[in-house]
């Protein structure tokens, strides 16, 4: 079965790259979140 | 229930098991009911992940761990990104050009028969007792709103599942889960909605913020380390991750979703879309518990959520002073929650530090008066660490939405119930005719057999799980329960694949042996120390490859891979 390409950002590391730095900007905003309304 | 509520109730969950048989159809083959033909687009696959993820107790207990414990608790998915990029990178074309059934399946490939049988038990048994537990919410639902036995409704509902699931198989499943999660998105959007505009006007929004965070309930990340702290963000960027490996790594329930997929890239992409929704779908199921507490700031509350337990306390000669103590607290708590949103209004910050003490003070008093009423429970006869976590949103829907949206709230409850559960019975049945009885049973029939022997085995753990849902009257907050279920088993099985794929030199023997290690770990932390349920995945996986790891270098003989076994390509 070939491994075909993603339909985004080219190749498979630049979409998990971006999934990684979803992750972060996810947990900064619940962080903010958090310190917003301690 | 009001008529409009039973009719957006049954006109949901009579679609629900049409739209599944209708979806279905064609599933003639073992390749078609197992694996839909390999023929699935992403988006059905990841909403199918999300749906066999999200069970109702995901509405039902998260809602009410948020409204007890605040939001904390969506640090146990930081994790899933982490885990889902590593499992695309490397366990998702593995597991695709194996051409394989279920994970276990390549387990034999790599090591031998053995360690394929004792992994396809320990998931046997570990999503087996979950699969009663999914089946046990609903039915909390129903027996709270109708006052029937959960005995019935988790036979009503345990028939509903396994006619389509029987009948249409995988496919039935994935479509079905598709049209679910539509349904759980709309409700949750609504539930949202409506709790805030049930708010009272003086009350703003942003007042209704200020309020949970100044009780401790918008509290999504805490940052201290404790190891029998359950939710803090190092059990759950590390632990988590751990817990997520497995999960969709190596559970069936999970790895048949991406196995249907078309390709390696929709396999892919279905778990990254996962990886992204999540955490946000999570945070918005705690957020609608938080501001169901805040709803309860301003409307009182009953001493218990449970009205079973309360009706029956009421009788005792303890309650009275109890109930009144509680009233008098709901008051204090009451206007200080007015006297600090006034505050916050007028932006005097020396007034909102006073109120806030005033408002923390309060808070604590009706804390007080929940627990000596959970205790009264126990003294008089009642469960032992009785909590009605899972009962404050049935409770508060039941009590305060408007006609229709309570039928579609409980329309939602049951879409992720049934959704869940399809796919557990699904995959369990995989792993009994693929694992068990094709490999030991029946080792060569016609394509017609194995069918029907996988329509057979569905129905058979339909009805296994009906029967265990009666357990889950004996565990305490459900969401937690079915977590603690997994870490148990959850763990070996991840150390297991990660021999599998990372340490070639290690043969079948040193794994069987690493695996029983891994388990006998697991359950000493869970029977000898406080810790957290999201460090049992990361004990059994290590205890596991370390053990394998000291056989293979002190007996090579349990090193080599089991003659005749195929590499993995």
């Amino acid at each position: 079965m070939p491994d075909e390409p993603p339909p985004f950002l080219g190749t498979w590391r630049r979409v998990y790259a971006a999934v990684l730095i979803i992750l972060c900007l996810i947990i900064a905003a619940c962080y903010l979140f958090t310190r917003a309304y301690q | 229930m009001r008529p409009l509520d039973w009719i957006v109730l049954i006109t949901a969950l009579v679609s629900m098991v049409l739209y599944g048989l209708y979806r279905g159809r064609g599933s003639n083959t073992v390749d078609r009911y197992l694996l839909a033909g390999k023929s699935m687009p992403w988006y059905a696959m990841a909403l199918s992940i999300i749906a066999t993820q999200a069970s109702a107790v995901t509405f039902i207990s998260t809602t009410g761990q948020s409204y007890v414990d605040g939001m904390r608790f969506v640090q146990a998915y930081f994790g899933l990104p982490i885990a889902m990029i590593v499992i695309c990178a490397t366990v998702v074309p593995i597991f695709h050009r194996a051409r394989i059934y279920t994970a276990y399946e390549y387990l034999e490939q790599r090591f031998d028969s053995k360690t394929r049988t004792l992994a396809s038990a320990i998931f046997l048994c570990q999503r087996g007792l979950s699969a009663g537990l999914t089946l046990y919410a609903p039915a909390i639902v129903l027996s709270v709103i109708l006052g029937w036995p959960e005995r019935t409704t988790t036979i009503l509902m345990g028939t509903m599942v396994i006619t389509y699931t029987v009948l249409g198989g995988i496919k039935a499943v994935t479509w079905s889960n598709v049209q679910q999660m539509y349904i759980i998105f709309l409700g949750l959007v609504v539930a949202l909605v409506t709790v805030i505009m049930l708010m009272p006007a003086s009350v703003s929004f942003g007042d209704a913020m200020f309020l949970a965070g100044a009780a401790g309930r918008l509290n999504a990340v805490t940052t201290h380390f404790d190891w029998n702290d359950r939710f803090n963000i190092w059990s759950g960027l590390i632990g988590s991750t751990f817990l997520f490996l497995s999960y969709f790594g190596c559970d069936q329930s999970q790895v048949q979703r991406y196995l249907t997929g078309r390709s390696i890239a929709q396999s892919r992409l279905s778990l990254l879309f996962t990886a992204v929704v999540k955490i946000p779908m999570q945070f918005f199921i705690l957020f609608i518990g938080a501001m169901v507490f805040v709803f309860y700031l301003f409307v009182e509350p009953p001493v218990l959520f449970q009205r079973a337990e309360l009706d029956r306390i009421r009788q005792v000669g303890a309650f009275q002073p109890m109930a009144e103590q509680y009233n008098q607290a709901f008051e204090h708590r009451r206007q200080a929650a007015l006297a600090l949103a006034e505050a916050h209004h007028a932006r005097d910050s020396a007034a909102v530090g006073r109120r806030i003490a005033e408002y923390r003070a309060a808070q604590n008093e009706i804390d007080g008066a929940r627990t000596q009423a959970a205790k009264l429970v126990e003294r008089t006869g009642g469960e032992k660490d009785f909590s009605d976590t899972n009962y404050i949103f049935l409770s508060f829907v039941t009590s305060h939405l408007p006609a229709g949206i309570v039928g579609l709230i409980i329309a939602v409850i049951f879409a992720a119930a049934m959704s869940a559960s399809s796919g557990e019975i699904n995959s369990l049945a995989t792993v009994t005719v693929v694992d068990l009885y094709r490999r030991y049973v029946r080792r060569t029939a016609s394509d017609h057999h194995y069918l029907a022997a996988s329509r057979w085995a569905t129905l058979f753990w339909g009805v296994y799980a009906v029967t265990f849902a009666g357990w889950g009257s004996r565990l305490g907050s459900l969401i937690v329960a079915v977590n603690v279920v997994g870490s148990l088993f959850y763990g070996s099985l991840l150390g297991c694949f990660v021999l599998a794929l990372a340490f070639r030199r290690v043969g079948g023997t040193a794994t069987f042996i690493g695996m029983l290690a891994g388990e006998a770990a697991i359950f000493w932390a869970f029977l000898f120390t406080g810790m957290s349920y999201l460090w049992y995945n990361v004990i059994g996986c290590v205890a596991v490859v370390a053990t394998a790891l000291a056989i293979t270098s002190l007996a090579p003989g349990a090193a080599s891979t089991t003659p005749g076994m195929r590499q993995p390509g």
